[in-house]
């Protein structure tokens, strides 16, 4: 058997038995699980994939574990005198060294395992929507990364074993320089410059984790970590051998050591340095969360011919840079697969690229946007808009096709909310989303002699408070009754606006009475029940949030009536058993053949459905939902969108099941674990 | 043959060996004395490579055996003054890691641990947590270890401190055994222990090899007096 493996056996066998290692894995787990069931909260719709968040929440604890394993392995057989006894077997200080190594490694590796492996059944049984797209082999990268850090802490943790006779002193040297210098450095950086973050971009040690969970490995930062982690294991052994060096007869031998150290201390610098500026990346596939594109955006990409330049105009540093180039790359090689549009990729930094960044900002473009450029015709799509793939899409679109304008009409003068306002409680987002559609935002107030215009796609009733006039509502009845399209965010079952109106056209408005619903603050309702309508469909799995919820039932006019007449209520989106959005269609049958435009109605049960306080706050499909609707009323069905936005993090998990999940893997099984551990080096203490 | 040439060592601008130079010959147990402080851990800590001398050379077999250390240390065997044993793991444990981690291969571990035990006397303590045991019995698990390879030099630093007169009558046996294979270096200030097993005393003063005194053919008492003479001062 050789030393190596001899000392490694030893090292577990001496954890094993030892109080200190069950609080250490008892506490490591329950403090990564705390901090992963946070980060889960917070995540909630972010473009992160969980094996991400997960290893997050990991590697700022891996520290601290590799300094409690390690802080004896070598200070308590300084203390003890037993380094005699080794230093006179036939074993060198390195064979040593790496077995003690090895030894802390593999506990780690052990208590990381037990992490991930705790995480993923406790995700599959309470949130298998936030493993969806990812699976085991999606953490694979991420348990890598964490694995690459940890050799490099186990290595420094050793290496200050060795140097202190004091475990206390080993961990706290090991902890000062692990986290306390790196973390403090990168605070004080921070605080030095606040408005620095965006250059700086994420910690160091938290963006290696991030990207290497994502699949994204760079040479240089995996031969970093080994080259420092070597030095950091020569330090060690040097450090013991050192202890043969006592008496002048050592001087010499101590003195070669030392500049041996010092030497190895540049050659590792110099070695950084150089394998970080010859760096190449390796992109695994594993680990992410893409979704196929939607129908629409393939069609939008083999109709569309000839070249286009796709310019990201971000810096490298900045954390959406390595997402949004991953989603730009697939979309170019979809592109290209389908056999249409040519995408040509460029990355413009701007602080590095100083001529192709002065060509953007000319352009109109800022820091952090996309610009699609064909021909003399160029779209700035700001990164603060979301990139996702509707988005792109329409830019394309709108690039490659000729314009087609349609009106949407914004009632106003009954408490709506304004397209034009971009207050928290306005709609200028989703106006803003929908002119990237191709729509006009257009205002119409019912209240003087004005009817509704020809050219009218739909009219958009926004949570009106006040009641409509007869007039008002005679208008609309007679817009609707000629096939008009009308989409409706009702505030209130018994509010006013055009309330009264909606029976008569097959939809009566209710309390939404539900239970077992999921909700985040008591009030809302989180929404992931979609019916198979044009609408809804393409938004099977994501989730809507109504903040004050309205119910919808079918009225006594509907279902009734024959051919053209009949009137048909389609529900869009249910919590438990109220209806919060429904649609509402008359003459759908005979259209086809008599061309009637069919009247078609869509009413959401919620006033702030896509109002920009509660698209800024919340990751959901509101938006999707909201611009599906608007396709659907305009006619453009063929253009719905997918709704399905690159690497969103969905877990479903309502309250109730949040604590539910962060019981088990915060208190459970760190518990089971301890008591565990507990009972073996008991039972190894009781026998001496 | 063990041969130890011109070995000086400073310490901290003390020079606390001197030119000490001996040889001990196969079967040979050779005893170390001399007052605290006169140098005999750090020669045995030199001996055992555990120390680097200023000057000066040890041969094992015509061999320079500090140039090639490793291959030293598998022919050595040390038990140093202050014994410390891991003490959660159980005598055959130890005594198992110990074997392994000089190299004896696996399928001869058992043997040798049950060979060592046999000479030590713990035999029936192989399974007894070392923490359990007493300090004579830990030293004797200590001295196991030292002879579990039935070494070629056995290096044994005031092995009898702390044994009761029982453990020492043991520990002498198990000295004269280890004679058979090894080359015996042993100090102590157990002068009447010392002398039942010694071949030869060497007198350590100052960092000096001032006297040495065999003990073979030489009656007790007589023994005695011309060690103390010689620890006194005049050298033989």
């Amino acid at each position: 058997m050789s030393p190596v493996r001899v000392t490694w056996r030893r090292t577990i066998g001496r954890a094993r038995s030892l109080f200190s290692t069950a609080f250490a894995a008892g506490g490591f787990l329950a403090a990564t699980a705390a901090l992963f069931a946070f980060k889960l909260d917070a995540a909630e719709g972010a473009s992160l994939s969980v094996a991400s968040v997960w290893a997050a929440s990991v590697s700022p604890f891996l520290p601290a574990l590799a300094a409690f394993l390690a802080m004896d392995v070598w200070s308590d057989e300084l203390q003890s005198g037993r380094i005699e006894l080794l230093l006179t077997t036939p074993v060198r200080e390195r064979e040593f060294t790496l077995g003690k190594f090895l030894g802390v490694f593999s506990m780690v590796v052990v208590s990381t395992f037990l992490s991930f492996a705790s995480t993923v059944v406790a995700l599959r049984v309470y949130a298998p929507s936030a493993l969806a797209g990812v699976g085991v082999l999606g953490f694979c990268p991420a348990f890598l990364a964490l694995m690459l850090q940890s050799v490099l802490w186990c290595a420094v943790s050793v290496a200050m074993s060795s140097i202190f006779r004091h475990a206390a002193a080993a961990a706290c040297a090991s902890l000062l320089l692990l986290i306390g210098i790196p973390r403090g450095g990168w605070a004080a950086l921070l605080a030095w410059a606040p408005q620095g973050r965006t250059a700086f971009g994420e910690m160091i040690l938290d963006a290696h984790v991030i990207d290497m969970s994502s699949g994204l490995f760079s040479s240089g930062t995996v031969l970093s970590y080994l080259v420092l982690s070597s030095f950091f294991l020569f330090v060690a052994s040097k450090n013991v051998a050192m202890c043969r060096y006592c008496g002048r007869g050592g001087r010499s031998l101590r003195l070669s050591t030392a500049f041996a150290l010092i030497l190895a201390g540049i050659f590792s610098g110099l070695v950084v340095e150089l394998v970080n500026r010859l760096d190449s990346k390796l992109d695994l596939p594993v680990g992410n969360l893409e979704t196929e594109f939607s129908a629409r955006t393939r069609g939008i990409l083999s109709s569309a011919q000839g070249e286009m330049t796709v310019t990201c105009f971000l810096p490298r540093k900045d954390a959406r840079f390595r997402q949004i180039g991953r989603f730009l790359r697939r979309l170019q090689r979809e592109s290209a697969s389908l056999g249409g549009l040519k995408i040509d990729l460029r990355f413009v930094d701007p602080l590095w690229d100083l001529g192709p960044a002065e060509r953007l900002v000319r352009l109109g473009a800022a820091e952090g946007s996309l610009v699609f450029e064909k021909g003399r015709r160029n779209v700035v799509l700001p990164l603060a808009d979301g990139y996702g793939e509707r988005i792109c899409a329409s830019s394309i679109q709108s690039l490659t096709m000729p314009p087609q304008r349609r009106n949407v009409y914004w009632t106003v003068g009954h408490g709506e909310a304004a397209s034009e306002e971009y207050g928290t409680f306005g709609m200028s987002d989703i106006a803003r989303d929908l002119a990237r559609e191709g729509y006009r935002n257009m205002s119409i107030d019912l209240a003087g002699d004005a009817q509704i215009p020809s050219d009218c796609a739909l009219i958009v009733v926004a949570g009106a408070k006040e009641d409509f006039s007869r007039a008002e509502s005679g208008r609309i009845d007679s817009y609707l009754r000629a096939g008009g399209r009308m989409l409706v965010l009702l505030a209130a079952a018994d509010s006013g606006g055009v309330a009264q109106l909606l029976p008569g056209w097959g939809l009566r408005p209710s309390l939404a009475t539900t239970t077992g619903a999921k909700t985040l603050s008591g009030t809302d309702l989180i929404v992931g029940e979609f019916s198979e309508h044009a609408i809804s469909k393409p938004l099977q799995g994501s989730r809507i949030v109504l903040e004050r919820p309205v119910g919808f039932m079918p009225s006594a006019a509907a279902e009734t009536g024959t051919g053209a007449d009949r009137i048909e209520f389609t529900p869009l989106a249910k919590a438990g058993t109220a209806v919060v959005a429904a649609a509402v269609e008359r003459g759908v049958g005979a259209g086809a053949d008599l061309s009637i435009r069919p009247m078609r109605i869509v009413a959401i049960g919620d006033a702030g459905f896509v109002m920009n306080g509660q698209l800024a706050a919340r990751a959901n499909a509101n938006r999707d939902f909201f611009l599906n609707c608007v396709a659907y009323l305009s006619g453009t069905d063929a253009s719905v969108a997918s709704g399905a936005e690159t690497n969103v993090l969905t877990t479903g998990l309502d309250r109730a099941a949040r604590i539910r999940f962060a019981t088990v893997v915060v208190g459970a099984v760190p518990f089971v674990v301890f008591l565990l551990l507990l009972a073996v080096a008991a039972r190894r203490r009781r026998r001496s | 043959m063990f041969e130890v040439r011109n070995i000086a060592f400073t310490y901290r601008k003390k020079q606390v060996l001197r030119d000490v130079s001996f040889v001990v010959s196969p079967g040979e147990v050779v005893c170390v004395i001399g007052a605290n402080g006169a140098g005999k851990t750090t020669l045995l800590k030199v001996l055992a490579t555990l120390a680097a001398p200023d000057s000066g050379v040890v041969m094992v077999d015509g061999q320079n055996a500090l140039a090639k250390p490793l291959r030293y240390r598998r022919q050595l065997g040390y038990l140093p003054e202050r014994v410390a044993l891991y003490e959660e793991m159980t005598v055959k444990e130890y005594l198992n890691y110990r074997a392994a981690l000089k190299g004896e291969p696996v399928k001869r571990i058992r043997r040798r641990v049950d060979e060592a035990c046999e000479m030590c006397k713990v035999s029936e303590f192989l399974r007894s947590p070392i923490g359990s045991l007493s300090a004579g019995l830990k030293k004797r698990v200590a001295l196991a270890d030292a002879l579990l390879l039935r070494p070629r030099v056995l290096l044994l630093d005031d092995f009898l401190a702390g044994l009761d007169s029982d453990m020492r009558e043991t520990a002498g046996a198990v000295l004269s055994n280890a004679a058979a294979f090894s080359s015996v270096i042993a100090t102590g200030h157990e002068l009447d222990d010392l002398a039942k097993w010694a071949t030869r005393f060497f007198i350590l003063r100052d960092g000096v090899i001032s006297a040495s005194v065999s003990a073979v053919g030489v009656d007790r008492s007589s023994l005695r007096g011309r060690i103390a003479t010689a620890l006194k001062g005049s050298v033989s």
